[in-house]
């Protein structure tokens, strides 16, 4: 009988777990191994491409999207869940901000409302968890006046708030798992190889490391980790930098400024394989 | 749409078979004489002058129909010019009633001249123009008048109307369509008003600015001022300022262009 | 029924001046005719130098100044910052058009200083919140009619703040007092990148 009212499939287990969480973070455990590092001046996004079989059209998989002009995500585990995640963060970042302020959510703020729906389906009826972890890189415009100074730690009105405030502003990267829960990172990564990369990170990451630096690294901790071969083809990088005006598709406006995450071309990825 | 439809108009009842039968519906028809042709129209005093003035443009709803429609005239003068005239007369509100009303007021002037051998002192006409304007009490010159000219001391004289003959002496008077947006900008730097002697005291005990009668060149900035500021505001002023000058040696009449969009 | 916007009366003005901007009520709130109140501000403030004057009916404004309270103080415990002058705007302009077809009869003024570039912002809006940016001044209220044409007459670009009060001072009180609907005392904010100054003025008590 008690079966019959139990609409929720993530139930409590007697000793406080919840099971079907646990059993969406083992789908991310087996997934392919995505990875993220913060620069100074940028971030980069990398995964491995893997296809199940030599005639899939590779360039037609993307794993790295856009959600807004300075904001890119990347997976580890459910390809179909995360597809939702994407278009569902990229709705919510036009309904739930920008088409109240007119300007785009700041990193955290997106991070927080997808964490939302990830959240909501860990305690909804009918629904089961998603099977995906996510890293979100974003850039955030400083609320604080350019001034060259450093800035004044001490002071309890401008230091930023636990959760990465961005008075500052600058690059942020946050993890988003299953159970709705956020961090944020210097740099990490997520899925099958997920611990022995983050072995390699804590090994390689330096403090003041240049978005360079940090593509040669996630290439070289992406190699330790790679099932197949390295190549423009299965490996897939998103960067957040620099504003990209030539990607705005138009010039001569003033004030417009291109997005500041792409992907990089299959062209540029093997550039930095030859470097490596 | 039906229920609608269906309603009997006005006039019409439902027949009966004892009822006589009914009469056409009846239309309503109306006629109404007046329009709005825009505009606005100012005028400042001064110790030894009065300046009247007024923009251009006639319009009838959002149409322009004339750029060039002066409304400030000069009353019982000699000619066709208005040559030796020493009363000026300005209307704004409804172009027809206000032609009616200067020729009228021209007119009576003249046959003042032609029966008593003098001219008509301002003071006069100011009265006049009130009978003029009351006598049409229930079918209104449809016009805010401004009569200006030198009384016998020789100072500024400045008369301001309603349209059915109420007037004031005044020092100085906005009307017209952008009669709201002038009128405040006049009470401050023509009439100082809520400006004070500064340090003159703390609290009541400072002092308001006196007003006092203006220089020429001063009150000639300061309408020129006012149209450049109501042509900005204001889709109904536009086109070309008319400025009439009057001082014991005459009427001055200058034309200063102003925005035409 | 009177037309809402004109029943308790009410005028505001902002204005910008060089490297500081400006915004001044009247206190005045009537019913028709007969006055209720001569303490009834009009100009709210929602961060360091943003401030919103909200004229039209008593009534929403009351509930509009509060509904903002709510939404920018959400914003701030969200965001951990303070709303920009530039996003309380647009916040404003969308909160107004999602009652399209219900609006709040109120005409609102925006002023301050945004915190970020250090530039002065000035924008008003039409009762379902379509944004009217100006680069010199905004006016609302009954009194808007002899607003634009004392403003338009005194205003001039690039005053210091000692200049800019006395200009929004002097075309606030001549404006009002051609206006039946408003004066009673008048509030006047001069804002500058680090400090505002809020000034009472007596005006005409009639």
């Amino acid at each position: 009988m008690a079966d019959r009212y139990s609409f929720s499939l993530t139930t409590f287990s007697p000793s406080g777990k919840l099971v079907q969480i646990e059993y969406a973070l083992n789908a991310v455990n087996q997934g392919v191994t995505a990875l993220g590092i913060k620069a100074t001046n940028g971030i980069v996004l990398a995964t491995e491409k893997k296809s199940s079989s030599p005639l899939i059209d590779p360039p037609s998989l993307s794993k790295i999207s856009l959600i807004t002009p300075d904001i890119g995500m990347v997976y580890a585990g459910m390809g179909p869940d995360y597809r939702v995640l994407v278009d569902k963060a990229r709705k919510v970042s036009h309904t739930g901000y920008k088409r109240i302020y007119n300007e785009y959510p700041p990193t955290r703020i997106l991070v927080q409302d997808v964490a939302r729906v990830v959240q909501e389906a860990t305690q909804s009826g009918g629904v089961r968890p998603y099977g995906v972890s996510l890293l979100v890189a974003g850039w955030d415009e400083g609320v604080e006046p350019e001034t060259g100074e450093a800035h004044k730690d001490d002071d309890p009105e401008k230091t930023p708030g636990k959760t990465g405030g961005i008075r500052k502003g600058g690059p942020s990267l946050y993890q988003v798992d299953p159970s709705g829960s956020y961090y944020p990172w210097k740099a990490t990564a997520i899925g099958k190889h997920a611990t022995s990369a983050k072995t390699f990170l804590e090994k390689r990451y330096t403090e003041g490391m240049e978005l360079e630096d940090a593509i040669h690294i996630a290439l070289l901790t992406l190699k330790e980790t790679i099932e197949g071969e390295m190549n423009g083809d299965t490996i897939e990088i998103g960067i957040v930098g620099p504003p990209a005006d030539h990607l705005l598709g138009f010039e001569g406006v003033e004030g417009a400024k291109g997005p500041r995450f792409r992907k990089l071309t299959k062209g540029q990825i093997e550039d930095y394989l030859t470097n490596l | 749409m039906t229920s609608l439809m269906d309603h009997p108009s006005r006039g019409e009842t439902i027949g009966y078979s004892f009822s006589q039968p009914t009469a056409a519906p009846v239309k309503e028809h109306s006629f109404y004489p007046y329009t709005d042709n825009g505009g606005s129209t100012l005028g400042i005093t001064g110790s030894d002058f009065a300046i009247l003035a007024g923009d251009t443009r006639s319009t009838s709803g959002y149409n322009i129909n004339s750029r060039m429609v002066p409304k400030v005239f000069k009353i019982g003068g000699d000619d066709e010019t208005g040559e030796g005239a020493h009363i000026l007369l300005s209307v704004v509100g409804f172009a027809a009633d206000g032609n009616a009303l200067k020729e009228r007021l021209d007119t009576v002037v003249k046959m003042y001249k032609y029966q008593h051998g003098k001219s008509m002192s301002v003071g006069a006409c100011a009265q006049r123009l009130s009978t003029i304007l009351y006598q049409k009490r229930f079918f209104p010159y449809y016009v805010h008048a401004i009569l200006a000219g030198l009384d016998e001391e020789g100072k500024g004289a400045l008369y301001s109307y309603d349209p059915v003959g109420s007037y004031e002496r005044e020092q100085c008077r906005a009307a017209g369509a952008a009669s709201s947006l002038i009128m405040p900008f006049l009470d401050n730097q023509v009439n100082f008003k809520n400006q004070y002697i500064p340090g003159s005291g703390e609290g009541h005990a400072l002092e308001p600015k006196k007003a006092e009668p203006l220089p020429q060149e001063t009150v000639k900035q300061l309408v020129r001022d006012a149209f450049t500021s109501a042509v900005e505001r204001h889709i109904e002023v536009g086109d070309h300022l008319q400025v009439m000058i009057i001082t014991k040696d005459g009427v001055e009449e200058v034309y200063h262009p102003l925005k035409k969009d | 029924m009177a037309n809402p916007f004109d029943i308790n009366g009410g005028a505001c003005v902002a204005m910008v001046g060089k490297d500081c901007v400006a915004i001044a009520c009247d206190l005045r709130l009537g019913m028709q005719s007969l006055t209720v109140s001569n303490n009834f501000p009009k100009i709210f403030n929602y961060a360091p130098s943003t401030y919103l004057g909200l004229t039209g009916l008593a009534t929403d404004v009351n509930t509009v100044s509060d509904l903002f309270r709510y939404k920018v103080n959400m914003y701030r415990l969200r965001e951990e910052r303070h709303i920009a002058p530039q996003t309380l705007a647009n916040l404003v302009s969308s909160s107004l058009y999602e009652k399209r077809f219900g609006p709040f009869f109120i005409s609102p003024v925006i002023a301050g200083i945004n915190h970020t570039s250090g530039k002065p912002f000035i924008c008003g809006f039409d009762s379902i919140g379509c944004i009217d940016l100006a680069k010199d001044f905004i006016v609302s209220g009954t009194a808007s009619d002899q607003l634009f044409g004392t403003c338009e007459g005194l205003w001039e670009p690039d005053l210091s703040p000692e200049d800019l009060f006395e200009t929004i001072s002097q075309a606030l009180l001549s404006g009002v007092d051609r206006d039946a609907l408003s004066g009673w005392g008048a509030q006047v904010y001069i804002i500058e990148k680090d400090k505002v100054t809020q000034r009472l003025l007596k005006g005409r008590q009639d």
